[in-house]
């Protein structure tokens, strides 16, 4: 199973990383992984060497930072694991659209969405929103508003 | 003198021209009609239904809508070419009823140069929609009237050498030497391959579908006449299907023994009616095929003429001759 | 006509802008294009005009009202959506669906991918140029939609899938009705292959047309039945069976190549197979309730996260729901299977033909205002 293998190399890649696994499948991944903002290309790298392929990425907006979620799947069942990486609101994470080509657009639509800027990706257009938008709507200061929250009154 | 003027060749041409305005006018509208009749039953539904009895009169009441729209023309469209378009489409086409067979004697002007007076000037058409797709200044517009006159330069070689080896056969271009020389064995049977590469390319000739590249109206949204509304189109449109029609009646008349019953045999039925009945048929069976079939590519349909069409009409041209030659 | 002309270097590109307004980009997709001749240089997918913000206003609502929303993103495969994200608040809450929901889901799904492959079936043929196989697939859909009617109320935008069952029970009639649609469509497969499949020009123009590679489908995660095509069993229903795929005998096609008619074929074959396994959930049905009893009105799952797949009739499709403890998910992403599809088309097209490019336009299956969402 790809999904074991590539457990083991993060483990060695990035030893002081929490690595939560999922043994009920109630998320729907096997794994998560938390990697610093440095990281994430190293992950990126091992799993396209692995043969595995991005799914999304997504952010979620907290009080305090963003969290940038990667999942990442291959053709076996069962093998989703996610990679996650904190992104403070005016931090700048490294783009992996040279590693996974598909990455451009899916970094343009986080662009879009949350103003996070991927430094390496040549194409920052709007994609989904008009040329001109200057606004970033999933963000929890736009718009009308359930809550606002800090990570850990989620996450713990 | 009354009977010298009604007798006169300048009193039938014009007589003749009346009647061919009047026909092809009415001979388009019905086919429009049919086409859709055709189409209907071929996609399980009925087709138009409302306007006079199985919608008969539905074209009619398209065509006064058509008349009664705005001549819109694009901003930087050259005014000039815009509005000779059209009218360029729709004149070569009358110009072949002139030679058309209809019935022995049922001949406007028997011309002793009927066939090549009919592919000359249908020729015409695909002058007309490059000057249509080009004085648009739209870009489908453009690409659709570039690929006409690819087309087209493509399918006239195949065309022509199919009808030569009919005329070799007769030794003459008349349309009513051609026709007489059918009284007992049509030519389909003794040219049986010149008779589908014709057919072929007449339905390339035509732009009919699979082979209606120019338009593509998947592809190029409405090809070459995109930017035509109101009647500018709907003179685009009747043009196909009076020439739908031409292609079909040198069809009958070169292949299919024209105002001949089948093997001499006439059932008393008087000749005009033979040759629109065959002249119909095909026209159906175009409709058929066009209904039944996908679109070929560009690419494709270019290589089909250069690398099959043009080859197996010119073995059949020469193997012909040399028939002829010899009997 | 020089100011429509680039000019760069000494060639000179003709730049054609396909959409937003056309008959075969399915939705308001504009891609410009720059040709030479008629070979496409470089393509450039814009999207967004169909954009509403569905992320955002899932998080603005609570899981009920929401739903609704669900069928409006794929409007084609509108159950298939609105039962993904039943499954997503079901895990997300822990409530318990009973299994004669369970087979009513799953039939009502099929169907609906049936349909939908179906209008992919008779778009694709009227974008190359085939108008016919359109009507005789509609004529097919149709019966569908009366069924799904039947049972859910709507035509399109479903919302049948309820947190905990279904919102109403099937009857005879329904049975019936599946039962005649399945036996008229083993007559009509016989049709399409004659009419479709084994014709000429339709294989000229899709045989080596469009040909995505396996690696250029990971790298742009492409998945679906285009996927499929390039020889990867990969469907969610096998690799993470939700509801009771499990249970079912039923094949996943495959191609080999990935090209445009690899891609028809397996679409062609799935809904064959769609039609076995609705044929084995009927047999299977059981009797018994439709809907957990006491699922709350105001749903509060607890604080945590699901990211739960599933397979629209376009590939692999995904809810991202994180909540936080109030009746309203903190984040609602979806991962739509489009978007990749659509994606991947940058590589794709340059170097084809514009004749190509609606062929290989229409063989990926695109649903634009699932991309903008």
């Amino acid at each position: 199973m790809k999904i074991n293998d590539i457990e083991a190399r993060m483990h060695s890649k990035f030893p002081e990383s929490p690595l939560n696994r999922d043994d009920t499948g109630g998320t729907g991944v096997q794994w998560s992984i938390a990697v610093p903002i440095s990281g994430i290309r190293d992950a990126a790298t091992e799993f396209d060497a692995a043969g595995f392929f991005l799914e999304s990425i997504t952010a979620l907006d907290f009080e305090d930072t963003f969290e940038l979620v990667y999942h990442f799947n291959c053709y076996e069942p069962g093998s989703r694991a996610s990679v996650r990486m904190l992104c403070g609101h005016d931090e700048v994470p490294p783009s992996i659209c040279d590693i996974f080509r598909g990455a451009v657009w899916l970094e343009r639509e986080v662009h879009d969405f949350f103003g996070i800027k991927f430094s390496g990706n040549a194409d920052m257009r709007p994609l989904l929103l008009p040329e001109d938008a200057d606004y970033h709507p999933l963000r929890k200061t736009f718009g009308k508003v359930g809550a606002y929250h800090k990570r850990e009154v989620i996450y713990g | 003198m009354s009977e010298g003027l009604l007798g006169s060749e300048l009193f039938r041409l014009i007589l003749g021209l009346v009647i061919v305005l009047a026909f092809s006018q009415l001979n388009a509208l019905f086919l429009v009609w049919l086409e859709r009749k055709v189409s209907g039953h071929i996609q399980l539904r009925p087709g138009p239904m409302e306007v006079g009895p199985h919608g008969l009169l539905q074209t009619i009441i398209d065509g006064v809508k058509l008349v009664g729209k705005e001549l819109i023309m694009p901003l930087k469209a050259d005014r000039k070419l815009f509005f000779l378009a059209p009218v360029l489409v729709f004149t070569p086409v009358l110009v072949g009823f002139l030679v058309l067979p209809f019935g022995p004697g049922l001949i406007i002007h028997d011309m002793n140069v009927g066939v090549l007076l009919v592919f000359a000037f249908s020729t015409i058409t695909v002058l007309a929609i490059l000057t249509g797709g080009w004085a648009s200044n739209n870009k489908y517009a453009l690409l659709g009237a570039v690929r006409s006159v690819a087309q087209n330069v493509a399918y006239e070689i195949p065309l022509l050498l199919a009808v030569m080896s009919v005329v070799l056969m007769v030794h003459s271009l008349s349309f009513s030497q051609i026709v007489a020389s059918q009284k007992t064995v049509w030519f389909v049977f003794i040219q049986p391959l010149a008779c589908l590469i014709y057919l072929i390319a007449a339905t390339a000739e035509t732009n009919r579908a699979p082979f209606d590249i120019p338009e593509a109206e998947s592809e190029l949204v409405a090809g070459f006449h995109t930017e035509y509304g109101g009647m500018g189109f709907g003179l685009f449109f009747l043009a196909e299907y009076t020439n739908m029609f031409i292609v079909c009646a040198v069809a009958t008349s070169l292949f299919f023994g024209g105002w001949n019953g089948p093997f001499g045999i006439s059932l008393g039925i008087p000749g005009v009616f033979w040759f629109l009945i065959k002249t119909y048929f095909l026209i159906f069976v175009i409709m058929w095929v066009r209904w039944t079939f996908p679109r070929v590519r560009f690419d494709q349909l270019m290589n089909f003429s250069w690398k099959v069409l043009i080859p197996l009409s010119l073995v059949n041209l020469v193997i012909t001759a040399i028939v002829v030659k010899i009997i | 006509m020089d100011e429509l002309e680039k000019i760069e270097g000494n060639e000179r590109v003709y730049s054609l802008n396909l959409g937003p307004q056309h008959p075969s980009t399915h939705g308001v997709l504009r891609i410009l294009l720059d040709l030479d001749g008629e070979y496409i240089v470089k393509a450039d997918p814009v999207i967004g005009y169909g954009h509403r913000g569905h992320e955002k206003m899932g998080e603005n609502r609570q899981y009920k009202q929401f739903l609704p929303n669900t069928s409006r993103m794929d409007y084609l495969s509108g159950m298939l959506y609105n039962h993904g994200f039943v499954l997503a608040v079901e895990k997300l809450a822990g409530i318990k669906v009973p299994e004669r929901a369970k087979y009513i889901r799953v039939i009502a799904s099929e169907l609906n991918r049936i349909s939908s492959h179906l209008l992919w079936f008779g778009t694709y043929l009227l974008d190359l140029g085939g108008i016919t196989p359109f009507l005789y697939a509609f004529d097919d859909r149709e019966q569908i939609l009366d069924i799904l009617d039947a049972i859910s109320g709507s035509r399109l935008t479903y919302s049948y899938c309820r947190f905990g069952g279904v919102s109403r029970d099937v009857d005879m009639k329904f049975i019936e009705m599946t039962r005649a649609f399945l036996k008229r469509m083993e007559a009509r497969w016989v049709d399409y292959e004659d009419l479709v499949t084994k014709n000429v020009i339709f294989i000229h123009r899709t045989r080596d047309v469009g040909v995505i590679s396996l690696e250029l489908a990971r790298q742009y995660g492409v998945t679906g039945p285009n996927l499929r095509a390039c020889g990867v069993a990969f469907d969610v229903r096998r690799s993470e069976p939700y509801e009771v795929y499990d249970r079912f005998d039923f094949e996943i096609p495959t191609g080999s190549k990935g090209d445009a008619l690899d891609r028809y074929v397996v679409r062609f074959r799935e809904m064959q197979q769609s039609c076995r396994i609705i044929d084995q959930a009927l047999e299977h049905l059981p009797e018994g309730e439709i809907m957990t009893p006491k699922v709350p009105q105001k749903l509060s799952p607890p604080k945590g996260e699901v990211y739960t797949a599933f397979e629209s009739a376009r590939g692999l499709t995904a809810y991202y729901l994180v909540s936080d403890g109030s009746p309203g998910p903190y984040r609602c992403h979806i991962r739509v299977p489009s978007f990749g599809n659509l994606n991947v088309l940058n590589d794709v097209l340059p170097g084809t033909l514009v004749a190509d490019a609606i062929a290989i336009l229409g063989s990926v299956d695109l649903v634009i205002p699932e991309i903008d969402r």
